[in-house]
C-alpha cells in the first residue's frame, strides 16, 4: 500500500488549516476534498470572527479575501406582524483589526487552498473517501473508489455529517436533535445599493438577524450578511423542529415566504440569486464533541462538533481553523515523537482545552437546552413585539398613559411561571 | 481590384456569401469573386456567376473530391493570390471551418470562425461570434492585410441576390492531398430542420433511457412541436446529430421553447436565445435552465410529462 | 506512436458568471478543456494499443496555475507534460498559439500523431489544430470520433454536415476529436499520485527560440457582452397535475396555444 505521512479528509477550513499548519513545517500532506474544489459546496452564512484566530497563522489574515469588516449588527424581532429592531454599532468592531468579517467561502477556502499548495502540500479536488481504514483499532489510511492508501496520521475534517468518521465508530452518527439545517441564498446587488440600503461607510459591511416569525416559531433564525456585491441571505432551523412540522411545506419555502415579507422585501429588490445552498450545522454544543484524538487519527472542526450558536453569534470558522491548527500542532509533536497513537496525539485535545475553542464552548454549555425552549422563537419576539407596538399605538381611543401600557404588557407576557423558569435557565448563557 | 473572395463546397451557403460579399464589398470598395472546387463544380460555378460574382474561380481537379482541408485550402491560397483578395469569407459548414484556418495560416491572415454576423465599420470589418460557449458575443477586428472569415450558414440571405453575369475562369492549380478517403457515404435517416420550427420540445440527460425518450414525442405530439435535444443525448446516439441545439447544433427560433431534463448549460441554450418563450421541465430547482426561462416547472418529467400530455387534450 | 495532445486550461464555464452583461472569470477555476480530455483519453487508448509516448502540451493563456492545473493529463495517463507559460503571451490568437505549440511540438522532437479539440471550452474557434498542421506541413482531420493507427496511418471516423467518412492520413498527422469518441476515464488517486513524479516541464518563449514580436496578437476585441435577455421566470407550485395546467394556461394566455 502507498504510504504518506499524513491525510487530511475534506479541504474545507478545519483540513486546510491543519494541512496548512503541517506542510509549513514540511511533512508530507495530502489533503482530499470530494468537491469540484475547496469551497465549492461549502455554506456559512457569512461571518468569520477574525480575532479568536489572529494569532494562528498571522501571515494570513492581512491577505485573506474578506468581504465587509462588519461595522453594524443589526437585530430583528418578529413576532405578529411587529418588528423589532435593534442596532449595535461600535467604532470598535471596525477600528484597526477588525472583529469580524463577512466572507463568500467559495472564495476563501480556494484561497486557503492555494496557500496549502504553495505550501507543498498536495490537495486532491473531486476526491471522495469512501472509508477510513483500520486495524487492531488504529486508523491506517484512507480508500477513495478502488485505491487505498496508508498513513501515519489521519486527519478527519469531513465537516457535519460524520458520514466516515461514525462509520469508522471514531464519532457518534449525527442526531436531528444535536443539528440545525441551514438555507442560504447569494443575492447580487452592486456596492453602492448596498451601501445605501443598510447605511454603510464605503466598504464596510452589516450583520442582520432575524428571530421569531419568520421560523414560524422554530427553533432558529434568519440571518442577512453583506458582501462586496452581494449579500448572504439565510434561516437556520433547528432539524428536529423541521422535521416534526407536517403541513408538506418544503424547508426551502421557509426562505421564499421571508424574503416575500414587506419588511425583508425592498432590502433584496432589484438583486439577482446568484447562490443557493442548504447545509446542516452541529448545534449539540460540547456535549457532542466526540473523542478527539484516537490511535491515528484526530478530528476537526464540524466533525468534531466545534460550533456554537448563541443565538445572534454563530461560530464554527474560526473554531474550524483553530482545531485545524492544534491539530497540526499535535500531529508534529507525534511526528518528533515517532508516536501517533492515542498518547502521542493526545496535546491536540489538550490544546483545544486550552484555547477559547473548548473554554467558549464549555461556557456555553446550556445553550442548547436554552435553544430548545420553543418560547424563545414564538413568545419573547411576540411580546416584545407587542409591548413596543402597544407603546408605539395612537388610536382612536383615549390613551393609556405609557408607563401603564408597557407594564401591562409586561405583566401579561413576562411575569408567569414559565418566564420565571426560562430566566432562571438563561442566567449561564 | 482588390476583392471579396467567397467560397463554400455547399453552393447555398457559397450563394448567401456572394449576396453578404458584396454588400460589404460595397461599402469597402471592393469587388466581389467566388470560388466552386471538386469534380462537377462547374455547375456551381454558373450559378455563382448569375448570383452576382464578379469573377468565380472554378477548378474540378480532382485533388478536391471530398474537399479535404489540406488541397482546398492551396487552392484558396492560389486564387486569392490570383484574384487579389484581402478578404476571405469561407462558409463555416465543418468542412469550412477546419478549412479556414488553414487557409489564414498560409496568407499569414487572422482569421475569426463562426462568424454570425459581418459588418463594415468605418472602413473595416467586424465580425461577431460567441465566445464563452455562447454566454457573450465578442466582436472582433483582423490587423493583418489579408483576413479570413468563416461564416456561418445563413448569416446573410441569398434572396436579395443581384441577377449577374460574371466571368467563370478555370486556373490551374498545383493542389494535393495526402489524406486518403476509405469510405464515405450519405448519412441515413430523416432530416430534421429546427431552424424553422414553431414549437420545439428540446429534450436532455433527464431521460435515464432512451426507451423513455417515447414521452418526449408523446409531448412534442401534443403540442404539435418538433423534438430537438443536447448534445449528450446526440451523443449517445438516442438521437441525430441534426436534432442538436446550441453552440454546435443548431441556433433556433421558435415561438415556445420547452426544455425537459436539461441542465441549461450555456452551450445550449445559446441556441435558444431566440425563443420568443422559454419554459423548462426540471427536477432541480437550481438547474440553470430556469435562470432563462419564462416559466418553469420544478418536478420529475417522469410526472410532469405525462400530467403536461394529460392536460393538452383539453386544449 | 508517439502522440502530442495539445490541451488547453480554461476558466470552468459553469462557474463563469455574466454580471452587467460582462463575463467575470475572476476567482473562477481554470480546467483541461472537456475536448481536450477527449483526445487525451483517444491517445491513452492508441498508446495502450500501439506502444509509445503521450505528452501533454499546454500553452497557459491568463492561467498563474497552468502548471498545477495540467497534471490532471499526467493522472488521466499522459506520460509527462509541457507547459509554455511566459508573460508576453497573456492573450494570444489563435496564430500565435499554433506558433508556439508548433515550436514546442518540434522541441519534443518525436512525434507521431498530434490530437486536439474539435474547439477549446472558451474559444471553441477551431483553428488551433488546423493552424498547426499547416505550420508544420502535416496531414490533417478534423472532427475525429473514432481513431486508431494502422500500419504508418491514422484511420478516422468522422461525420460531417452530411457525410459520414473514413479517412486514412499517413504519419505524422494533426487530428481533432470530438466530444462522441470516447467517455474520459476519471484518475483515481493512485493515478493522481502517480503523476506527482511524472515529469512536467515549464518553458518560456526564449526557451522555444520565439520573441514576443512575432506572436503579437493580430486580432481587435472590440467588446465581448452577453446579449440581453428578458425572460419572466415564473415557476409553478403544487403536484405536477396542478403546475402542467397553470403551465398550459399560462401559454394559452400567451396565445402559443389554443387562440
Ligand atoms: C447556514 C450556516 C450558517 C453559518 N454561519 C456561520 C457564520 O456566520 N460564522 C461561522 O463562523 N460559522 C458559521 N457556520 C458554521 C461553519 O460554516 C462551519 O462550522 C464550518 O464550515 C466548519 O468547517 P469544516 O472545515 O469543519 O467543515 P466544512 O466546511 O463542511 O468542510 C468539510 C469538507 O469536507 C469535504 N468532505 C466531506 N466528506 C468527504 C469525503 N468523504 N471525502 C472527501 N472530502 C469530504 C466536504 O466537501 C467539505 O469541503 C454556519 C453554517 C451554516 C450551515
Ligand atoms: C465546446 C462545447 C460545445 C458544446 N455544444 C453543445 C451544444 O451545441 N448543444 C448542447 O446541448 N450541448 C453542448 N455542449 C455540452 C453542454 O456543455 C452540456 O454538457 C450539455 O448541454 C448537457 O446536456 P443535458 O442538459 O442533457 O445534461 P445534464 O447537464 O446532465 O442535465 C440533465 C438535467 O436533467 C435533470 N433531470 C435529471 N433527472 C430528471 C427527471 N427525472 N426529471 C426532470 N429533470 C431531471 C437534472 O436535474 C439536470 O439538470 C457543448 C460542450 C462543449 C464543451
Ligand atoms: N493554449 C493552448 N494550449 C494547448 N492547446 C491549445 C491551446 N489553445 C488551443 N489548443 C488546442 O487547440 C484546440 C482548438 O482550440 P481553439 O482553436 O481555441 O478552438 C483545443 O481543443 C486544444 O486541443
Amino acid at each position: 500500500m502507498e504510504q504518506v505521512e499524513c491525510i487530511v479528509v475534506g479541504g474545507g477550513l478545519a483540513g486546510l488549516s491543519a494541512a496548512y499548519g503541517l506542510a509549513s513545517a514540511g511533512a508530507e500532506v495530502m489533503v482530499l476534498e470530494r468537491g469540484d474544489y475547496s469551497g465549492a459546496k461549502n455554506v456559512t452564512g457569512g461571518r468569520l470572527y477574525v480575532k479568536p484566530i489572529r494569532r494562528f497563522y498571522p501571515e494570513l489574515w492581512d491577505e485573506a479575501p474578506y468581504e465587509r469588516p462588519v461595522a453594524r449588527e443589526l437585530v430583528t424581532m418578529m413576532a405578529g406582524g411587529a418588528h423589532t429592531t435593534v442596532e449595535i454599532a461600535s467604532d470598535r468592531f471596525t477600528a484597526g483589526q477588525p472583529q469580524s468579517y463577512t466572507v463568500l467561502r467559495a472564495r476563501l477556502d480556494q484561497w486557503l487552498a492555494e496557500k496549502v499548495g504553495e505550501k507543498g502540500a498536495m490537495v486532491v479536488p473531486n476526491m471522495k473517501v469512501d472509508e477510513l481504514l483500520r486495524k487492531d483499532g488504529k486508523v491506517t489510511g484512507i480508500r477513495a473508489g478502488e485505491d487505498e492508501i496508508g498513513a501515519q496520521v489521519v486527519i478527519v475534517a469531513e465537516g457535519v455529517l460524520r458520514l466516515l468518521s461514525s462509520k469508522a465508530g471514531l464519532t457518534s452518527e449525527p442526531q436531528a436533535r444535536h443539528h440545525a439545517i441551514g438555507y442560504k441564498e447569494v443575492i447580487e446587488l452592486p456596492a453602492g445599493v448596498i451601501e445605501d440600503r443598510w447605511r454603510l461607510n464605503p466598504g464596510e459591511g452589516a450583520a442582520h438577524l432575524f428571530m421569531g416569525d419568520c421560523t414560524k416559531g422554530m427553533m432558529g433564525g434568519a440571518f442577512l450578511y453583506t458582501n462586496k456585491e452581494s449579500i448572504s441571505l439565510g434561516m437556520v432551523v433547528g432539524m428536529d423542529d423541521m422535521r416534526r412540522r407536517r403541513d408538506g411545506s418544503e424547508s426551502w419555502q421557509l426562505l421564499d415566504e421571508f424574503k416575500e415579507l414587506p419588511q425583508i422585501k425592498p432590502l433584496v429588490a432589484g438583486g439577482t440569486v446568484a447562490e443557493y445552498s442548504a447545509h446542516s450545522i452541529p448545534e449539540g454544543g460540547i456535549s457532542q464533541v466526540p473523542k478527539l484524538a484516537g490511535d491515528g487519527y484526530v478530528v476537526a472542526g464540524d466533525t468534531a462538533g466545534l460550533s456554537l450558536n448563541a443565538l445572534v453569534t454563530v461560530r464554527g470558522m474560526d473554531f474550524a481553523i483553530a482545531s485545524g491548527y492544534f491539530a497540526a500542532q499535535a500531529v508534529l509533536k507525534a511526528k518528533e515523537a515517532g508516536d501517533f497513537s492515542a498518547a502521542g496525539l493526545a496535546s491536540y485535545e489538550a490544546s483545544l482545552r486550552d484555547s477559547f475553542v473548548l473554554r467558549d464552548l464549555e461556557t456555553a454549555r446550556s445553550i442548547p437546552n436554552v435553544m430548545e425552549n420553543p418560547r424563545l422563537f414564538t413568545h419573547y419576539p411576540q411580546a416584545i413585539g407587542r409591548l413596543l407596538e402597544s407603546v408605539y399605538t395612537i388610536d382612536d381611543q383615549p390613551q393609556a398613559g405609557i408607563v401603564k401600557k408597557a407594564w401591562r404588557g409586561v405583566r401579561r407576557d413576562f411575569m408567569s411561571v414559565a418566564t420565571v423558569k426560562d430566566a432562571w435557565s438563561m442566567r449561564k448563557i | 481590384m482588390a476583392a471579396v473572395l467567397v467560397y463554400s463546397e455547399k453552393v447555398e451557403t457559397a450563394r448567401e456569401l456572394v449576396a453578404g460579399g458584396k454588400e460589404l464589398g460595397a461599402a469597402l470598395g471592393l469587388g466581389v469573386s467566388a470560388v466552386a472546387l471538386g469534380p462537377g463544380a462547374g455547375a456551381a460555378a454558373s450559378e455563382l456567376a448569375a448570383a452576382g460574382a464578379d469573377t468565380v474561380y472554378v477548378s474540378e481537379d480532382a485533388a478536391f473530391e471530398g474537399w479535404p482541408a489540406d488541397a482546398v485550402a492551396a487552392g484558396l491560397a492560389q486564387i486569392a493570390e490570383l484574384a487579389g483578395a484581402s478578404v476571405v469569407l469561407v462558409g463555416s459548414t465543418r468542412r469550412g471551418k477546419e478549412t479556414a484556418p488553414r487557409l489564414a495560416q498560409k496568407l499569414g491572415a487572422g482569421c475569426v470562425s463562426d462568424v454570425n454576423s459581418l459588418v463594415a465599420e468605418g472602413g473595416d470589418l467586424v465580425a461577431g461570434r460567441y465566445a464563452f460557449g455562447g454566454a457573450t458575443v465578442a466582436r472582433e477586428k483582423l490587423g493583418t492585410a489579408v483576413k479570413v472569415f468563416a461564416v456561418m450558414p445563413k448569416t446573410f440571405s441569398a434572396e436579395g441576390a443581384s441577377a449577374g453575369a460574371g466571368a467563370v475562369e478555370t486556373p490551374t492549380l498545383d493542389v494535393s492531398s495526402s489524406v486518403k478517403v476509405v469510405d464515405r457515404r450519405a448519412k441515413e435517416g430523416e432530416h430534421v430542420n429546427l431552424d424553422a420550427a414553431p414549437r420545439i420540445v428540446g429534450i436532455g440527460r433527464g431521460f435515464n433511457a432512451r426507451e423513455d425518450l417515447a414521452l418526449g414525442d408523446q409531448l412534442a405530439a401534443a403540442l404539435e412541436a418538433v423534438v430537438g435535444c443536447t448534445k449528450s443525448l446526440a451523443d449517445f446516439e438516442w438521437l441525430g446529430e441534426d436534432r442538436i441545439i446550441g453552440l454546435s447544433g443548431a441556433k433556433t427560433a421558435p415561438d415556445l421553447y420547452l426544455s425537459v431534463g436539461v441542465s441549461g448549460q450555456i452551450q445550449h441554450t445559446v441556441g435558444v436565445a431566440g425563443a420568443k418563450l422559454i419554459a423548462a421541465v426540471n427536477k432541480d430547482k437550481e438547474a440553470p435552465i430556469f435562470a432563462m426561462a419564462d416559466y418553469g416547472i420544478v418536478g420529475d418529467l417522469y410526472e410532469v410529462v405525462p400530467a403536461l400530455v394529460e392536460r393538452l387534450k383539453s386544449v | 506512436m508517439d502522440i502530442v495532445v495539445c490541451v488547453k486550461t480554461n476558466p470552468d464555464l459553469q462557474m463563469v458568471r455574466v454580471k452587467d452583461r460582462v463575463a467575470v472569470t475572476e476567482a473562477v477555476p481554470y480546467k483541461i478543456g472537456d475536448l481536450e480530455k477527449n483526445a487525451l483519453q483517444a491517445a491513452v487508448d492508441l498508446r495502450a494499443a500501439a506502444g509509445g509516448k503521450v505528452t501533454a502540451l499546454c500553452l497557459a493563456v491568463g492561467n498563474r496555475k497552468a502548471a498545477e492545473d495540467v497534471k490532471v493529463a499526467l493522472a488521466m495517463g499522459a506520460d509527462e507534460a509541457v507547459v509554455i507559460d511566459d508573460p508576453a503571451l497573456a492573450a494570444p490568437d489563435q496564430a500565435a498559439v499554433a506558433t508556439a505549440l508548433a515550436a514546442a511540438v518540434k522541441k519534443i522532437g518525436a512525434c507521431d500523431l498530434l490530437l486536439f479539440g474539435e474547439g477549446s471550452t472558451d474559444n471553441y474557434s477551431g483553428q488551433v489544430g488546423a493552424r498547426v498542421a499547416e505550420i508544420l506541413g502535416l496531414p490533417q482531420i478534423g472532427y475525429a470520433r473514432k481513431v486508431e493507427a494502422v500500419g504508418g496511418a491514422v484511420r478516422c471516423e468522422r461525420s460531417m454536415d452530411d457525410m459520414l467518412e473514413t479517412l486514412e492520413a499517413p504519419l505524422p498527422a494533426v487530428v481533432t476529436v470530438v466530444s462522441e469518441i470516447n467517455e474520459p476515464t476519471i484518475p483515481g488517486l493512485m493515478q493522481i499520485m502517480k503523476a506527482k513524479s511524472k515529469p512536467l516541464q515549464v518553458w518560456s518563449l526564449a526557451d522555444l527560440g520565439l520573441d514576443a514580436a512575432q506572436l503579437a496578437p493580430t486580432r481587435e476585441i472590440v467588446s465581448n457582452l452577453a446579449e440581453e435577455q428578458d425572460r419572466k421566470h415564473i415557476l409553478f407550485d403544487g403536484s405536477a397535475a396542478e403546475q402542467a395546467d397553470a403551465f398550459v394556461n399560462a401559454l394559452i394566455k400567451e396565445g402559443v396555444l389554443g387562440r
